[in-house]
């Protein structure tokens, strides 16, 4: 069954990808959107079954891949609990979005390719999750950013569109550099990279140490470290995250499945998976909620400014992400699974419920040029209200539970790093409910933007791209209470078993569910609810203000406008020196020296060469001959030297 | 009086048949006249189908015969059947051809008889003396065979040309012989083998015979730098005879070469190793970057059988039993890849005339798709490519060198077939890509697409059994090696 | 013992010189000459080592024919040898530094001369028990039977190759067909014609 859920989307991949011309696109749609349906049906039946039941599956060895010497690698699919929700996460929102992208990509030229590449992903994401060593993963996690790279792409003609997916492509590169370095420390501390093994190891490779540069390291730490850096840059944490905005070039149903729901999110998975490490590495752990919490905050301060409606939800993404992690820095992995899930669901909604709102508009993202479309799309508006109500926390809704509860243990860590973690998260939640109803009220209220001709074609979507967004809906209102019981709550020693390992004296979880102080789990709810009310202020009651405040915090408000300025920082110190060397390099190195000496040097060598042979070849027989006598002479000369000497 | 009982001839066997049946043939075509050329060509096509039976049927055991003279050992039978398969091919696809150069005489298929006889003399050489008259009866009718086409300067002067340089070489063969004969008291190599054994290295006097005998036999594997002939002589000569030199010839030199130096000389791999290396590096070298200037198609062959014979010594060098079987599979794998290319070059006709620059070759694959094909399937296995026949005999001789520990020469080797890839793969540019040239003329012959189709399906489909080569090749080299 | 001495050094000698005359004289037909003498010095130098048989075929063989023929050749061809000789003074620095090289090595070779073991492939028989022609002829038919053979066959491919090469059935050359000459019968030869007396023919 594991098997069907994993390798259906690469079939249909395949197919649609290799015969699309053949079967049309209506059949690439058909065989893409078919196999992810049935991949989402077994996805939950098998989550069902491993995580509500209990029922312990072993992990599947397919077959071995790498066999040199002590390094063994399998493909193995590893079915604990981790992996199914992972699993059913991906697969039921990559179903919903593969029928949505029926509809929102009714217009392209080249559907095929697109359904192809959305499979194709899911295939990787699923071989990331179900992983069961290092190696298997790090295929998963280069593949995912394969796709994201190629569906970023997609419009390939837009130049704007190549920037960002290079950019994504190379920045990514940055984070998976230090997830290789990461996984050869593994190899080099345990000799092993399977899972169980490295496991098994680590509680006795807690207090080894590394020599680096003349000072003893904790090798576990810089392990950690060096894991953790490939996890920033693929989940778009401080400061590797300027890919995931430029990101949203690709097409909306891409948003969605890629830098809302999934990708994004393997990091997280990631620090889990990998928790039986983390917890014995505790500097490491801070790093990471320092990361993740920094990150919260800023992308909220960034998103309140941003005017583009995807770029909004993608700094929301980006800031949410943020919760994650510092939920897992402070071994509420648990907490992060449970936000990652829900947020999975009310951030895809998110994200096709803007993608709806873009294709009414006829592609318009700008919301400064949007507003009054309630009463056009009323479906579409009904759905993100849904969803900022999800990312907001307010009660009923899914976040509230997940969100609260990441809150909860960053207080109850009891830790320097759990307290900074705890206030920027209240401040960003407060910022995060703002910029929802910001976005909600430029978009939907007010008096329409737009020109006369758009608001004339505005129209609701059709079916087959609402059905996704009411599935999404219902997991975005009832995920959260669904699931508090066994992801964090008291069911969920039986719910995780083996699959997370929390040290009983880091059980964050634990401690939040006694004895906190009454307005922790109170605060969040109010900062929201705060945040909703300026966000009516500024936008809905007195329209005015914004511009005032930001005329007056000019400053500020350029600061955050362009994103604390971390791109230009970047290209100064990075992409421009990168480029002027490798300009020298091109110019320099390449062109003169290697292929001086190389390729052009050698074939130009060559044809010489060949003109002086065929020089030799004069016609003349007393030549040959003297050719042959002067080799005998050569040949007998030389055993006579050898002889003599 | 003492009374000498008749040796023993059953070893022999399949030469005393080519040799009876080339004399046979001899009167049978004195009689009918010049009409008889055909027939002629097709009964000694018949005549090496059936001294290959013999050969495979007088298989068994190591056999010395006529006086110790003459042995057929598995060495043998393999390198014999390569032999008759080259004649064979080259006596069919000379038939029709001879008959468009109107030099369709009966004496051709003769003197491919007689020569293949010669051959086969070599192959089975125990002797210094079998040794050096089999290499001059061969030697003899491929001079002859070279200047058939008398009436062009070309191909007379080719036959010159090879007769000149071949007596030289022939010269410094016989007079190794005698060095060798002179310091070791014997001919024989059973005997050379027993009276040489024993010390660390070879004494100079010895060693010195071998390099002359070296230089001969180099010469007829045309090693540089013994190789100035090859093209001129392939140019020149009519192009089946080219095809015949191409394979026959060069393989009974390299089974000549094989025994030679490892039976007689065995012992002292590591003093003869030097030339072997020397020449074989040369060859591999020149045969490479020499064949990039040239744009006559049959010198371009020429200077690539320099490399091919080049690759073939890396083996010798290694002198280890797997060496000679990795030469053993390069041989075979090259009879086919070579005779499939002349195939092609024997169809290179047009409006009656020959021609045989390669920029003729310009879009032959929109013109004969099949032709274009096959000759890019050769030119692929030639280069080495993975998975055709070629890359496998490439593998074995450079696996052996690895494991004599030859790092140097296989380095080279790889090197240079690199670079030899430079040349046979933009022959296939030029069918594929170019823009095409008028087509050849047509029909092309029931034979000649039957020998196309037999050496392309070979060199193509090598890798499902390579097997059959491999253990027959195994089998024969083991046969050098006694104990 | 000091007259077969004396003779060896006197055939030798006289056997070297001519043959350096022989590739050193201008005149062709003199250089035949001098290679007629040396095989008579060669021929002498096996009548001392008891090969009569070999002395006598070599003087019928090579001086009888061989030396015969070329000569025919060299006075037919009216090569102009001299022209051929242009470029030999270019060469001959470098040439005759590689022979001088390779001159001094197998001196220095058989300086080194040990007869391997002992050992005899075929001690030559003791004149006095059996002749000399017989003696060749045991082994020759015998140990060598296989090489005597192969030699007949070098020989008859030597024999196609020159009719091969050379031999033309030129158009235009009247032949006398004997076969035809003998088969002719009366009637075709010869017609009787009556001719009326007065007429004419």
């Amino acid at each position: 069954m594991a098997v069907i859920v994993v390798f259906a989307p690469l079939i249909a991949a395949a197919i649609a990808g290799f015969f699309g011309r053949l079967i049309g696109d209506r059949g690439a749609q058909l065989v893409t959107c078919g196999a992810m349906i049935l991949s989402a049906v077994l996805a939950v039946i098998l989550f069902v079954d491993v995580a509500i039941l209990g029922n312990d599956r072993p992990t599947l060895s397919l077959f071995t891949w790498i066999d040199a010497g002590d390094l063994v690698v399998d493909w193995a699919l590893r079915l604990d609990t981790l992996s199914v929700v992972m699993m059913a996460t991906v697969s039921v929102c990559s179903a919903a979005i593969h029928v949505y992208s029926v509809g929102y990509m009714s217009h392209d030229p080249s559907i095929p390719r697109f359904q192809s590449y959305l499979s194709f992903f899911t295939f990787f994401m699923l071989m990331l999750v179900t992983s069961d060593n290092f190696v298997q993963l790090f295929f998963g996690w280069e593949g995912v950013g394969l796709c994201s790279y190629l569906l970023i792409g997609f419009w390939y003609d837009r130049p704007s569109a190549n920037a960002a997916s290079i950019k994504a492509f190379i920045v990514n590169r940055v984070g998976d550099f230090g997830f290789a370095l990461g996984i050869f420390a593994v190899y080099m501390m345990f000799g092993s990279l399977q899972f169980d093994a490295v496991f098994n190891e680590a509680p006795n490779a807690a207090k080894e140490t590394l020599e680096f540069l003349g000072i003893e390291w904790d090798a576990l730490t810089i392990a950690c470290i060096l894991l953790f850096i490939g996890a920033m840059g693929k989940s778009a944490q401080l400061p590797l995250h300027t890919w995931l905005p430029d990101a949203m070039e690709g097409p909306t149903p891409v948003s969605a499945l890629i830098h809302a729901a999934t990708m994004v999110t393997a990091g997280v998975f990631m620090v889990c998976r990998l928790s039986p490490i983390f917890e014995y590495a505790p500097d490491a752990l801070a790093v990471v909620v320092l990361v993740g919490a920094t990150t919260a905050l800023f992308a909220a301060t960034v998103g309140v400014t941003q005017t583009d409606i995807k770029r909004v939800i993608a700094y929301s993404t980006c800031s949410q992400l943020g919760y994650m992690f510092f939920a897992a820095g402070v071994s509420a992995y648990g907490a992060a699974m449970f936000h990652l899930m829900t947020h999975a669901f009310f951030k895809a909604l998110l994200f096709l419920g803007s993608g709806s709102v873009i294709h009414a508009m006829s592609g318009e993202q700008d919301m400064r040029k949007m507003g009054g479309l309630w009463r056009l799309i009323p479906i579409t508006y009904g759905l993100m209200w849904i969803g900022s109500l999800a990312l907001a926390g307010i009660p009923i809704f899914a976040g509230y539970y997940s969100k609260d509860m990441i809150l909860e243990s960053a207080w109850a860590a009891h830790s320097g790093v759990g307290q900074y973690a705890f206030w920027l998260g209240i401040f960003a939640a407060f910022l995060t409910a703002f910029y929802s109803w910001r976005l909600l009220f430029l978009t939907f209220h007010g008096e329409p933007r737009a020109d006369h001709e758009t608001m004339h074609h505005v129209h609701e979507s059709p079916k087959v791209m609402l059905i996704p967004l009411y599935v999404l809906a219902f997991g975005a209102v009832f995920a959260g209470m669904a699931g508090y019981h066994y992801f964090v709550g008291e069911g969920r020693a039986e719910f995780w078993r083996q699959s997370l390992l929390v040290l009983p004296e880091n059980d964050a979880i634990e401690h939040a569910h006694h004895g906190l102080p009454f307005f922790v789990p109170l605060l969040p709810f109010v900062v929201a609810i705060a945040g909703i009310a300026v966000a009516y202020l500024c936008y809905m009651a007195r329209p005015g203000l914004p511009a005032e405040i930001a005329g007056r915090f000019r400053g500020l408000y350029q600061f955050l406008l362009n994103k604390w300025y971390f791109d230009e920082l970047y290209d100064r110190i990075f992409v421009r020196s990168a480029f002027r060397l490798g300009y020298g390099f091109w110019k320099g190195g390449d062109g003169a020296i290697i292929d001086g000496l190389g390729p052009d040097g050698l074939a130009a060598a060559t044809v010489g060469a060949a003109r002086r042979a065929s020089r030799l070849q004069t016609g003349y027989i007393y030549h040959y001959a003297f050719a042959i006598v002067v080799g005998v002479v050569v040949f007998v000369t030389w055993y006579l030297l050898r002889s003599a000497g | 009086m003492p009374s000498f009982p008749l040796p023993p001839l059953s070893p022999a066997l399949p030469e005393i048949f080519l040799a009876a049946a080339s004399m046979a043939l001899l009167l049978f075509g004195v009689f009918r006249g010049e009409r008889a050329a055909r027939e002629a060509s097709w009964l000694a096509a018949l005549a090496l189908v059936v001294a290959v039976v013999l050969v495979l049927g007088g298989g068994g055991p190591r056999q010395l015969a006529l006086y110790g003279m003459f042995v057929t050992d598995a060495f043998a039978v393999f390198m014999k059947v390569l032999v008759l398969l080259g004649g064979i091919f080259a006596i069919v696809m000379s038939i029709r051809w001879n008959e468009q150069a109107r030099i369709a005489r009966f004496e051709f298929p003769v003197l491919v008889l007689l020569a293949t006889t010669g051959m086969m003399m070599m192959v089975s050489a125990a002797d210094l003396i079998s040794l050096y008259i089999g290499l001059e009866l061969q030697s003899l009718s491929l001079y002859v065979l070279a200047g058939f086409k008398r009436d062009t300067v070309r191909s007379a002067e080719a036959g010159l040309k090879y007769f000149v340089l071949g007596a030289l070489a022939s010269g410094m063969m016989l007079y190794g012989c005698s060095m060798v004969y002179g310091f070791a008291g014997a001919t024989d190599f059973a005997t050379l083998a027993a009276t040489l054994s024993g010390g660390e290295t070879l004494a100079i006097g010895p060693l010195v015979g071998i390099v002359f005998v070296v230089v001969g036999l180099a010469f007829k594997v045309s090693a540089v730098p013994f190789h100035m002939w090859t093209p001129d002589v392939y140019e020149g000569a009519p192009t089946p005879v080219t095809a015949f030199f191409s394979v026959a010839p060069k393989v009974a030199a390299i089974a000549l070469f094989l025994r030679v130096m490892i039976e007689p000389f065995g012992g002292y791999v590591a003093d003869w190793r030097q030339v072997i290396w020397l020449i074989s590096v040369a060859s591999m070298v020149l045969g490479s970057v020499a064949a990039i200037n040239q744009s006559n198609f049959k010198r371009l062959m020429a200077y690539s059988s320099i490399g091919h014979i080049g690759y073939a010594l890396i083996g010798l060098a290694a002198g280890s039993k797997e060496g000679v079987e990795s030469v053993l599979i390069y041989m075979a794998i090259y009879v086919f890849m070579n005779v499939g290319t002349f195939a092609v070059i024997l169809l290179m006709r047009r409006n009656g005339e020959d021609v045989e620059a390669i920029d003729d070759l310009q879009g032959l694959a929109q013109t004969h798709p099949a032709l274009a094909l096959s000759l890019a399937i050769f030119m692929f296995a030639m280069a080495g490519i993975p998975p055709l026949s070629g890359f496998f005999g490439k593998l074995y001789v450079f696996m052996a060198a690895i494991n004599a520990e030859l790092y140097v020469l296989a380095v080279i080797g790889v090197v240079t077939s690199v670079v030899g890839a430079y040349y046979y793969i933009r022959i296939v540019k030029l069918m594929y890509f170019d823009a095409p040239k008028p087509a050849f003329d047509r029909p092309f012959g029931a034979e000649m697409s039957a020998v196309l189709a037999v050496t392309a399906v070979v060199t193509l489909f090598f890798f499902i059994a390579p097997s059959v080569v491999v253990d027959s090749a195994a089998a024969a080299a083991a046969s050098l090696f006694p104990g | 013992m000091i007259v077969q001495a004396l003779a060896f050094y006197a055939f030798s000698a006289v056997a070297i010189a001519s043959a350096v005359m022989v590739i050193s004289s201008r005149n062709p037909v003199h250089s035949v000459f001098y290679l007629i003498l040396a095989f008579f010095n060669a021929a002498g130098l096996f009548v001392l080592l008891g090969a009569e048989f070999l002395a006598m075929i070599l003087v019928v063989v090579y001086v009888g024919a061989v030396a015969v023929l070329f000569l025919f050749v060299v006075m037919m061809l009216d090569v102009n040898f001299v022209e051929l000789r242009q470029g030999f003074l270019q060469y001959l620095p470098i040439g005759a530094t590689v022979g001088a090289i390779l001159l001094v090595e197998l001196v220095f070779i058989f300086s080194a001369w040990a007869f391997g073991g002992g050992t005899l492939a075929a001690p030559a028989p003791d004149p006095t028990e059996i002749a000399n022609t017989h003696a060749l002829g045991n082994l020759l038919y015998t140990r060598y039977v296989f090489a005597f053979q192969a030699a007949g066959l070098v020989l008859l491919v030597a024999m196609i190759g020159a009719i091969v090469l050379t031999l033309r059935q030129r158009v235009g050359v009247r032949r006398q067909k004997i076969a035809r000459q003998v088969s002719r019968a009366r009637a075709e030869a010869v017609e009787v014609v009556k001719v009326p007396t007065g007429q004419g023919v």
